[in-house]
Parts: structure tokens; sequence; C-alpha cells
């Protein structure tokens, strides 16, 4: 062990650090970047004020009703609620204007006039099983006050009292009874997984094309390969092909696998179609090769790749909506994810496997990573044809 | 494109009356660096054309814009009777880079088929160029095994095998024998000279200058300039010397002095 020998090599490291810039600013910047987005992303959901669609009871008698229910309904901060028509329910939840909606019967004041037990209906979207949860949590709380609030004003009108509620005929220490919730996607078994499990083969088609393709383009430089290449008759168009299918092609088998896993061994529930999940993933594939070969230019070598990580990936896995909605994130922030392929990609695998969308529902999301895939094959084309200086 | 590699292989095939390659006044300015500046050059069909110069001198500029990959700034170059880059040309050049740019992870064989493939080689005939060419560099008893495995001799010699398996009329070989150890040396300059004789051009760079006594034409390559060009013999007798070295001090120096004057 020789203490010179070390020291002329740690001197020699640090100066090769010291050397490469762009090392020390992607070592210092990014995480800096990355543990900010994460800050706000976790401190800012805020916004993430669950929605719940009324049909109210609109029978004779149904002013005092809706009156006490507006009266129990939490603070707007905490949920927002809204009205809407019986025949809209389906329709709102589809658009994802709400995300549950819970129904009166019209004629609401009669029944409980009649003493009978009016049925309360709760349906949920559903794709997303926490908000699903937490709605039916917030809304089985609604109804239980309500509840409440009915049968203490029966108890009040026996000891003579005329309360602003209408006359409820039943001994009884309950009055509503709520439903089993309705659920339009999903059910109450999907758990976190169920909405997690497509976005893998979105994030992992994207992901290791990417490293691949990137570190594959930096080795044909470094060993020189490219230039023999690009001597050849061979064209820069066929060039960025070849890349383009040969990773295209892997990028298909490893769906497939993430697909079998997901669906045969974490049994995740699923319908829809699967060409579409393998047209999201060809499209997100071309996308990540061609993104790989632009900026393996700007890298000397594969660890400077490794750096690329984070700006490319850890962005993405925060702000596309695999673990917090984008509807969630700080208004200023969504901008950003819609800038991102993945943000669409999600949309669209959640889609079809939850919802079993079909290719006219997730156009626009193929649409936007079509744009995006564009976008980056041009930037490819250039960077190729920037090695004939 | 059809049409143009039609047109393409026409004139390649009618380019007899011309010298294989011609630059004239080639400048090629990197950022502030003026690599090559105002270089004039022809390359008969047949020959072995030596460079020689030091290191930074243009070799290898030289080289990249013969084999399209370098524009020039200003002046020409034309390639088999066309200017370059121009696709057509590519698939009769072979280019040796001074990298011995190989794919590691493949054999020999997959290096020799990928190359041959991108120069539109296919099937029976693909594989009997493949197995000749590894018969001539001596290395078909190794032919399946990873390159990564190579020594430095036999990654030089898988390197040249792949520019010259799709029998280019034009090989460029930048530095071909560095790290070769003098009895493959000897080979490498055996089988240029049997490439002359079939017809193949070569323009190979050099810092051994008994290599260069064995080249048809020398250009000694200074300050993106050519200093001298001509036989070995009649660069010996200009600078009034029987060594070639002695011979190339002596072109360095009095360029140098040009360069002072100018």
């Amino acid at each position: 062990m020789s203490g010179t020998r070390i020291l002329a090599l740690t001197t020699r490291i640090m100066r090769q650090i010291v050397r490469d810039r762009r090392t020390l600013a992607l070592v210092f910047l990014v995480p800096l970047l990355v543990m900010s987005v994460l800050y706000v992303v976790l401190t800012g959901s805020s916004g993430a004020v669950p929605r719940l669609a009324l049909v109210r009871p609109t029978g004779t008698g149904s002013e005092a009703l809706n009156l006490l229910i507006d009266r129990l309904l939490p603070p707007a901060s905490r949920l927002k609620t809204m009205t809407i028509a019986a025949d809209e329910v389906e329709s709102v939840l589809n658009k994802g204007e709400a995300d549950a909606a819970l129904i009166f019967p019209t004629d609401l004041a009669a029944q409980l006039a009649h003493g009978e037990h009016p049925r309360l209906q709760l349906v949920l979207e559903g794709s997303d099983p926490t908000v699903a949860a937490a709605m039916r949590e917030s809304v089985t709380a609604l109804v239980r006050q309500l509840d409440v609030a009915l049968v203490q004003a029966q108890s009040q009108r026996g000891q003579g009292q005329q309360g602003p509620v209408p006359a409820v005929n039943v001994p009884a220490t309950s009055v509503l009874t709520l439903a089993t919730p309705r659920y339009l996607h999903g059910g109450p078994d999907y758990t976190f997984n169920d909405a997690l499990a497509p976005v893998f083969i979105g994030v992992f088609s994207f992901f290791f094309v990417f490293l691949l393709t990137s570190v594959a383009f930096l080795r044909e430089r470094s060993q020189g390969t490219i230039e023999r290449v690009l001597a050849s008759p061979l064209r820069r168009g066929e060039l960025v092909m070849g890349y383009v299918c040969g990773f295209t092609l892997f990028a298909l088998v490893q769906a497939v696998v993430v697909l079998l896993f997901v669906i045969f061994v974490l049994r995740v529930h699923y319908q829809g179609n699967l060409g579409l999940v393998f047209l999201v993933a060809i499209l997100l594939t071309v996308s990540g090769v061609n993104l790989g070969i632009f900026l393996s230019t700007f890298a000397q070598n594969e660890f400077q790749i490794i750096q690329f990580i984070p700006l490319v990936f850890g962005l993405q896995v925060l702000l596309s909506g695999i673990f917090w909605p984008v509807a969630q994130l700080p208004a200023w922030l969504q901008p950003v994810s819609y800038l991102l392929p993945l943000t669409y990609a999600n949309e669209a695998l959640r889609d079809v496997m939850l919802k079993g969308s079909d290719f006219a529902q997730i156009a626009p999301q193929l649409a936007a990573l079509l744009v995006f895939m564009l976008l980056m094959i041009g930037l490819s084309a250039v960077t190729v044809r920037r090695q004939v200086a | 494109m059809a049409e143009s590699s039609q047109t393409g292989s026409h004139s390649l095939a009618t380019g007899a009356g011309e010298p294989l390659v011609v630059c004239e006044g080639v400048v090629k300015v990197f950022g502030k660096l003026r690599v090559l500046d105002g270089l004039n050059l022809t390359i008969g069909t047949g020959e072995t054309f030596g460079l020689v110069g030091p290191n930074g001198s243009g070799k290898t500029t030289l080289m990249r814009m013969l084999a399209g990959l370098v524009r020039p700034t200003a002046g020409g170059v034309r390639v088999l009777g066309r200017c370059l880059p121009d696709p057509a040309v590519a698939a009769s050049i072979g280019y040796m880079t001074q990298l011995s740019a190989l794919y590691l992870d493949l054999t020999a064989r997959e290096n020799l088929r990928f190359f041959c493939s991108i120069y539109g080689l296919r099937g029976q005939e693909r594989e009997r160029r493949i197995n000749e060419i590894l018969e001539r560099v001596e290395l078909s008893a190794n032919a399946d095994r990873v390159v990564a495995t190579f020594s430095g001799g036999m990654r030089q010699r898988l390197s040249l095998a792949c520019a010259l398996v799709h029998r280019p009329r034009l090989a460029l070989l930048d530095e071909p024998t560095v790290g070769v150890d003098p009895e493959l040396r000897r080979a490498f300059w055996d089988y240029f000279a049997q490439l002359n004789g079939e017809g193949t051009t070569i323009v190979v760079s050099t810092h051994h200058l008994d290599e260069a006594a064995r080249c048809s034409r020398l250009g000694l390559l200074r300050f993106g300039k050519l200093l001298a060009c001509g036989t070995p013999q009649e660069l010996l007798a200009g600078a009034g010397t029987s060594d070639m070295e002695t011979a190339f001090l002596y072109y360095a120096a009095r360029g140098r002095q040009e360069e002072v004057t100018a």
C-alpha cells in the first residue's frame, strides 16, 4: 500500500472531475432540480381536492333538504361539489370533471315523509384507486352526517318543535341507506398497483431503449466504428432506421414480458385492446431511440450518459402522472407535464388497460406521442448529419 | 436515389482518363485552425500513395475528406471523377481508421458480415469474400472468436480486412501498421503490392520511413500543404541524400523557411 501512489491517483481523478464541467454541473444541479420538483409535488398536492357531483332531490319539499345537504358538505377546500342532472352522471365522470357522483332520489322528501328508507347511490369513476377510496370514505361520512341530522330533526319534531326539515315518520336510528357504490371503471378490489401496472410498460420501453441506444451510439463514436459506417454507402436515414428497428423490436419483446408479468404474476386487472398497448409502446420506443442518439452526442463516455438519467427519467417519473395525477400538481407545473411524452403514454395506457378505451378515445394522446416522436427523429437526424463536418 | 447511383456507376466506369483522386486548392478550417491550406494532389490508378508528416499535419483530415466524411471549406476533391462527398463513390472506397474501429462484442466473422452487408454484399458471395479475406489476413482459425479477446495485431489485421472485404477501388489506410510487429508489417506491405497489381489504389499514411520507401509515390504533408511530392527516388535526389529521414528533415526545414518568408 503506497500513500504516494494513492494520492497521485486521487489527485488525477479529482483533476479529471474538475476538468469535466458537464459532470460537475449535472452532479450538483440535477439533484437540486429533482429534489425541488419532488418537494413541490409532495407538498403542493393541496390542489388535490376531490370533486363530487351531486344529483340532488328535486321533488316537492326538497328545498330544505338541499339546504341541509349544503350545510353538511365539507368546505370547498376539501371537497369540490357541483350539481348535475341524473342523466349526466356517466358523461361528467368519463370526461374527468368529477371523481364521483352521489345520486339522491328525486323524491327524497316524499320518501322520508312516507317513512321509507331512501336509497342513495354513489358512482365512482374508479380508475385511480386512491381517489376512489378517499371519495368513498368522505361520501360515506357525509351520508352518515345527513342521516344523523334527519334522525335528530325527527326526534325534535317528536318533542313538538318545528324544525326546518320535513317530517320523518320513522322511529328509527337510521333513515338513509347508501347502496353499494357503483364503479364506472375498476372496482373496489382495484389497488394502487392496478393503476401503476399499465404505466410500467411505457416507462420501461422508453427508459431502457433510451439508455441502451445512447450507450450503443456513444460506443460507435468512441470505438470509431461510426466513421466506417458513415464512409460506407449506408445513408444517414438508414443508420437511424437501423437503430430504431433494432431497439423497437427489442422494446416490443420487453413490453410483452412486462405485460405477461403484470397480468399473470402480479395478477393485475386489465381490459382493453393489446394492440393499442403495443402501439403506444412503439411510439415511445422510437422516441426513446432517437432521444438516445441525440443526447449521446453530448456525452463523451458512459458515465456522462448515466448523468442524463435523472434529467430524462427522474423528471418524467415525477411529473407524468405515475404516482400523482397530473391534475393534482400545482397549476404552474402542469404545463411541464404536458411537454413530456410519458404523460401522454401513461394516460393512454391507463385508459386502454383500466377503462378499455378504444383507438378513437386515446387518439389525442397518440397524436401527442406522434408529434414528440417526429420531433425526436428530427433532432437525431440533425445530430447524425453533423457527424460530417 | 436509384437514378443518382446509376449515373454514378456510369461516370465511374468512364473515369479511366482522369487520375483516381484529384484535390484542387483544398482548404479545411476547423474553428480557427487551418488544417488543410490549399492542398493540390493527384493520385493515379493502381499506385500506393504514401502520406507522411508529423502528428497534426492534416493526414487524417485528408483521409477523412477522401472518405467523404469531411467537406472541404474551399477547393474541390474528386474521386473517380465525382465531386465529394458523393454517396455514389462510397461503395468504391474502403476506409481503415486509425483506431481499429471494430465491434468488440462481435466475432471477427460477424464484424466482416456487418461491413459487407452495409456495402450491399449478401448471400454466398458475401461468405466467399469473407472466407477469402480471413485467409489472406490469416485469421481463419480465429474467425469465430469475439474481437474483445483479440491481440492488438489481430485487431489490426481484422480492421484491414473490414476495409478491403468489399474490394474497393480506392483503399484509404490511416496508419495501418501502428502497433504491428515487423514481420506482420512486411506481410501488410506485400499484400498492398498485390492489391496494386489487382488495380486497387491505396492511400496510406505512416510514420515508418522504411514503409515510405515502399510507396510508389510519397507526399510530405506539413502546415496543411504538400511540401514535397514524388517517388521516393525523386525525393531523395531532390534533397541530395540517400537517407529518407534526412530527406524529410530537409523538406520540413525548407517548408518552415517558406512559411517564415511568406
